[in-house]
C-alpha cells in the first residue's frame, strides 16, 4: 500500500495528508455502521455482568441508516417487550408493564442502557464518530492499523480520545480504547468471533469492559443480522414502540 | 533640731535653650510650731521653695531635711507618700474637689491613708467645730462662700495632722475681712495645737500676722526676721 | 470613696457622658440583636439542613453516604430502630431506601431521587409533612403515593392525584418501573431537594428495587443537634457491626464550616462596632481628663499616687462601661425577645436562598443565647478598659507642679 507509507513519512515530516485523512474517516465511518448497513434487521443477545448481578437479554433491533434504532427485548419474560426507539438524537424506552413511554432526558444521556455498560450516549454518539472527531494514523503493523480519534473542538462528546485498531485485509475492527478528558482509559470494546451474518463478515461477539471495575462487562452477540431491508422512517415511530 | 532644713539649696529650669535660676543658695532653718511668711515679688522663687519643701518637686542642687530625713531623690511614689503623711497644703484658689462634700473634701486625706471611716468622721466632726464650719458638711463647695471654702480647704490640709501646712497664696482670692478672720483662725490653730504654718504671700496683711519674714529677691533670701506677733484675735 | 468619685466625676459633663453612654448601649444592644438575629438565622439553617432531609444522625453503611451505591443495604430491624430510639436523647429514627431513575409524567422526564419511608416514622424526623403546599401528606394505606418535590411537580407538570411513572436499575439488574399517584407536593425552599426529590412508601420501592425488607440508612433526630457528635459516639456500642452513624456535621461539612466561620464572624462583627464605640470612650475620657489636670495636680500634692490616680481614672471608665452594659444588655435582650416573639416576614422582598446544604427562609428570627450576651459584653468592658487606659496613664504620669500651674 504505497500511498499509506507515503502518508506516514509525510505525517513524519510534519505534513498532513488531507486525502489520506478523509480515508481515516471513511474507515471509522465503515467500522461504526458495520452492523447498520442502509438498513438492517439482527437478532441479539446481551450478557451483562456486574459485581451483583448477571443476566442475558435477547433482543431484536432494527436500523435505517444511523439515525434510526429501534431494539425490542424477547427475553427474559420479566422484562419482555421492553423497547428503546432512538430517532436521531432522541431515545425513548416503552415499558410495557405500566404500558408508558418514557423518553430520556438530555441530562441522563449518559445513564445505562437497560442495565448494560453501554449508555443512552453510546447509542445516540456512537454512530457518528466519524463526524465528531478528527483522526490521525498512531501505528500500522502488518496486520493492523491504530487509528487515535480527538474530539473537534466544538463537538459535544463525552470522550477525550478514542484509539481504534482495525484488521487490515477485512477493514474490522479489533478492539476500541476510550479516554476520559483527562486522557486517562476507562472502558475498551474488543470485537472477535468474526464470521458471516447476513452476507458480510463481522465479528459477531463485541465485550465492552469497564476498566475500573474489572470484573463487569457487557458482550454482545449478533446471531442474525439481515441487511438492506425495505423499512422506512414512518416505522421508527412512538406507535412501533409501543406495539407488541 | 529644726523641723525644716534646707542646706545651699538650688533650682533651675530650663527654658528653650536657657536655664532659668529659681532658687539659689538657700540656706534656711524653720522650727516646729512657726508662723512664717515667704515674702516677695512674684517671680522672687517663694512658690518654688514652697514646693521643694512640700515635695512636689526636687531642687537642683543642695538638700532639703524634714524631721532630719531627706526628701529629695524619691520617686514619685515616695514622694506623693512623704506628703500625705508629712505635709499639708492649702492653694491659692481653695481647689476642693467640686463633686465631693465639704466632709468628702475634708477626709480625702484620712481616706488616702486607709483611715477607716468612723475615726474620720470623728476628725471631720473635731475640725469643722474648731473651723465653725458645723452644719456644712453636706454642701458641695459651689454652695459655700469663698472663705468657708477656705476653711474646708485648711480643715483638709489638717485632718491628717501633718508636720507642716504649706498655704500657697491663701488670701489672693478672699476679700481683706475673710483674709483677716481666715489668717487669725490659723494664727490660733497655730499657737493652740502647736501646727507649723509656712506661707508664700505678698500680701500685707499675711506678712503683718507672721512671727517670721523671710523675704526672697530673685531666686535668693533678701532678709529673715522675726517680729513679735500680733496676738490672735 | 474612689468609686464614688468616679461615679460623681462622670456627671460632670453629663452631656457628654449621655452621649458616649448612649453610643455604648446602643452599640452593644445592636450587637446583642445582631448576634441575636445572626443566631436565629444560623439555628433556621441548621434545622432546615437537618430537618429537611438528612436528620442529624444518620446510621448506613460505611461508605453509603459518600457513594449511594445501591447495594450497600442492610436488613431494616425493627429491634434496632426501636432500640435507638429508646436512648435518651434521641426522639425519633426513620428507617430510609433510596434510589434514583426517572420519573415520567405525560411526554416530559426528569432524573429523580426516590426515598422509600414509612410516612409516620419519617415525620418524627423530617418536616417535609409541615411543608406541604398542596394535597397531602401520604397515609400509611396509600401504597403507591408519591410525596413531590414543587419544582419537579411543576417542571412535569402535575398535581395531587396525577400519575407518576418511574423507571430505574433494580437490585437484579430488572428495569424496575411502576406508577405513582401524586398524593402531595412539598416546598422546601432547597432546589436540590424540591427540583430532584419523591418520598414514596418504604415497601413500594422495596418491591420496586427487589430490596425486600433492606434499607440504606436509619435517621435520627435527637434534642441536642450540637451534640450530634457526643451522642453518636455514645451510640456506638450498641451499633451492631458494618454499620456507621453520621453526624449532620459531617454529612454537611459546609454547614459545619458556617458553624466555625460563625464564631469569627461574630468577632469581626464586634470588632467594627466596638471599633467606633471605643474611640467614643477614648475621647470622652481623655477629654475629661485634660479638663481636671489641674485637680489632679490637686490630688497628688495632697499624697494620691501615681497608681490611685490611674485607678481613679479607670473606674470612671470602668463605671462608664457597667452602666451601659446594664443597659445595653437589657435593651438587647429585649429587642431579641421582640424579635424572637414577631420576627420580620420578609417574603415581599426576598425569597428562600439556600447556602451550604441548609435554607434560609425569608424571615429575620431571633434566638437569645447566652453567648451572645457575654461575647459583647465581655467586650464592652475590655474596649472600655483599652480606650481608659491611655488617658488613665497620661494623668498618672502629669507631675504635681506643672499640673497646679495650668488652669
Amino acid at each position: 500500500m504505497p500511498s499509506a507509507i507515503a502518508t506516514v513519512v509525510l505525517c513524519f515530516l510534519g505534513f498532513a495528508s488531507p486525502v489520506f485523512a478523509l480515508d481515516l474517516r471513511e474507515l471509522i465511518r465503515q467500522v461504526e455502521t458495520q452492523y447498520h448497513g442502509s438498513s438492517a434487521q439482527a437478532r441479539v443477545s446481551m450478557e451483562v455482568a456486574t459485581d451483583n448481578w448477571r443476566r442475558t437479554l435477547e433482543m431484536e433491533s432494527w436500523s435505517l441508516g444511523r439515525e434510526h434504532f429501534l431494539t425490542r427485548i424477547l427475553e427474559p419474560p420479566k422484562e419482555k417487550g421492553v423497547a428503546t426507539l432512538k430517532v436521531r438524537k432522541e431515545v425513548w424506552n416503552y415499558l410495557p408493564k405500566v404500558d408508558r413511554v418514557i423518553k430520556i432526558p438530555p441530562s441522563m444521556m449518559g445513564g445505562s442502557w437497560m442495565g448494560s455498560h453501554i449508555t443512552n450516549d453510546d447509542l445516540v454518539k456512537g454512530s457518528q464518530v466519524d463526524e465528531d472527531y478528527t483522526f490521525a494514523l498512531l501505528e500500522e503493523t502488518a496486520t493492523s492499523w491504530r487509528i487515535e480519534c480527538l474530539p473537534k473542538p466544538e463537538a459535544a462528546v463525552v470522550w477525550g480520545k478514542l484509539v481504534y485498531e482495525i484488521e487490515k485485509v477485512r477493514k474490522l475492527p479489533v478492539r476500541v480504547d476510550y479516554y476520559d478528558e483527562a486522557l486517562q482509559p476507562v472502558r475498551e470494546i474488543v470485537f472477535d468471533e468474526v464470521r458471516e451474518i447476513g452476507g458480510r463478515v463481522l465479528p459477531s461477539r463485541m465485550t465492552v469492559r469497564p476498566l475500573d471495575k474489572p470484573a463487569e462487562r457487557t458482550l454482545m452477540r449478533y446471531h442474525d443480522i439481515r441487511f438492506d431491508l425495505a423499512l422506512t422512517e414512518d416505522f421508527f415511530s412512538l406507535r412501533t414502540l409501543k406495539a407488541r | 533640731m529644726s523641723l525644716i532644713q534646707l542646706n545651699n539649696v538650688g533650682k533651675i529650669y530650663p527654658l528653650g535653650s536657657q536655664q532659668v535660676i529659681a532658687l539659689a543658695d538657700i540656706d534656711l532653718e524653720i522650727g516646729a510650731g512657726e508662723f512664717t511668711v515667704f515674702a516677695g515679688p512674684s517671680g522672687s522663687g517663694k512658690t518654688t521653695l514652697l514646693n521643694l519643701i512640700g515635695c512636689l518637686d526636687r531642687p537642683t542642687s543642695g538638700s532639703i531635711r524634714i524631721d532630719g530625713r531627706e526628701t529629695g531623690g524619691r520617686t514619685a511614689r515616695e514622694m506623693a507618700d512623704f506628703r500625705l503623711h508629712h505635709i499639708g497644703f492649702i492653694f491659692q484658689s481653695y481647689n476642693l474637689v467640686p463633686v465631693l462634700t465639704a466632709a468628702e473634701n475634708a477626709e480625702f486625706t484620712l481616706m488616702l491613708q486607709k483611715i477607716p471611716k468612723a475615726a474620720r468622721r470623728r476628725r471631720v466632726e473635731e475640725l469643722f467645730a474648731a473651723l465653725g464650719l458645723a452644719g456644712l458638711e453636706d454642701r458641695r463647695p459651689n454652695d459655700l462662700s469663698g472663705g468657708q471654702q477656705q476653711r474646708v480647704a485648711i480643715a483638709r490640709a489638717m485632718a491628717a495632722d501633718p508636720r507642716v501646712i504649706l498655704a500657697d497664696e491663701p488670701t489672693a482670692n478672699l476679700d481683706s475681712q475673710t483674709s483677716e478672720e481666715l489668717l487669725r483662725l490659723m494664727r490660733r490653730l497655730n499657737e493652740e495645737q502647736g501646727t507649723t504654718f509656712i506661707f508664700s504671700s505678698h500680701d500685707p496683711q499675711v506678712i503683718h500676722l507672721a512671727r517670721r519674714v523671710i523675704r526672697l529677691k530673685d531666686g535668693r533670701l533678701e532678709s529673715d526676721h522675726r517680729q513679735s506677733p500680733k496676738t490672735a484675735a | 470613696m474612689l468609686p464614688r468619685l468616679a461615679f460623681r466625676n462622670l456627671w460632670r459633663n453629663s452631656r457628654r457622658t449621655l452621649l458616649t453612654l448612649s453610643a455604648m448601649v446602643a452599640s452593644s444592644a445592636l450587637l446583642i440583636l445582631a448576634l441575636g438575629v445572626f443566631s436565629g438565622m444560623f439555628a433556621d439553617m441548621l434545622a432546615s439542613a437537618t430537618e429537611q432531609y438528612h436528620g442529624h444522625l444518620v446510621l448506613s453503611r460505611p461508605g453509603y453516604q459518600d457513594d449511594r451505591d445501591m447495594f450497600a443495604h442492610f436488613a431494616d430491624d425493627p429491634d434496632l430502630a426501636d432500640q435507638l430510639r429508646r436512648r435518651p436523647g434521641v426522639r425519633g429514627a426513620s428507617p430510609r431506601l433510596r434510589a434514583f431513575g426517572l420519573v415520567a409524567h405525560g411526554n416530559t422526564t426528569r432524573p429523580a431521587e426516590l426515598l422509600g419511608i414509612d410516612p409516620e416514622r419519617e415525620s418524627q424526623v423530617t418536616s417535609f409533612s409541615r411543608q406541604l403546599i398542596a394535597g397531602h401528606y401520604p397515609q400509611k394505606s396509600e401504597a403507591d403515593a408519591a410525596l413531590i418535590g414543587a419544582g419537579l411537580a411543576k417542571r412535569l407538570g402535575v398535581r395531587p392525584g396525577d400519575e407518576l411513572v418511574f423507571l430505574t436499575q433494580a437490585a437484579d439488574g430488572s428495569l424496575g418501573n411502576d406508577l405513582l399517584t401524586v398524593s402531595g407536593i412539598f416546598e422546601t425552599g432547597a432546589g436540590n431537594r424540591d427540583n430532584a426529590l419523591v418520598l414514596v412508601q418504604l415497601s413500594w420501592l422495596q418491591r420496586l428495587t427487589v430490596l425486600p425488607g433492606k434499607i440504606h440508612e436509619l435517621a435520627l433526630t435527637i434534642d441536642e443537634p450540637m451534640a450530634a457528635a457526643e451522642l453518636a459516639a455514645s451510640l456506638k456500642p450498641v451499633l451492631p457491626d458494618g454499620l456507621a452513624l453520621r453526624t449532620w456535621g459531617q454529612l454537611l461539612p459546609e454547614m459545619q464550616e458556617v458553624i466555625a466561620s460563625y464564631d469569627v464572624s461574630r468577632l469581626i462583627l464586634v470588632t467594627i462596632l466596638y471599633a467606633a464605640t471605643g474611640l467614643g470612650i477614648l475621647n470622652t475620657i481623655f477629654m475629661s481628663v485634660l479638663e481636671r489636670t489641674r485637680e489632679f495636680g490637686i490630688l497628688m500634692a495632697l499624697g494620691m499616687k501615681p497608681g490611685e490616680v490611674r485607678s481613679l481614672v479607670l473606674l470612671e471608665t470602668l463605671v462608664l462601661a457597667v452602666i451601659s452594659l446594664i443597659l445595653g444588655v437589657a435593651a438587647g435582650i429585649a429587642m431579641t425577645l421582640y424579635m424572637q416573639r414577631v420576627g420580620f416576614d420578609l417574603s415581599p422582598y426576598l425569597s428562600a436562598v439556600t447556602y451550604a446544604g441548609g435554607t434560609l427562609p425569608p424571615r429575620l428570627t431571633a434566638v437569645l443565647d447566652g453567648q451572645n450576651l457575654l461575647v459583647p459584653a465581655a467586650a464592652l468592658l475590655l474596649v472600655a478598659l483599652a480606650a481608659g487606659y491611655f488617658p488613665a496613664r497620661r494623668a498618672a504620669r502629669l507631675k504635681p507642679v506643672e499640673a497646679l500651674r495650668e488652669d
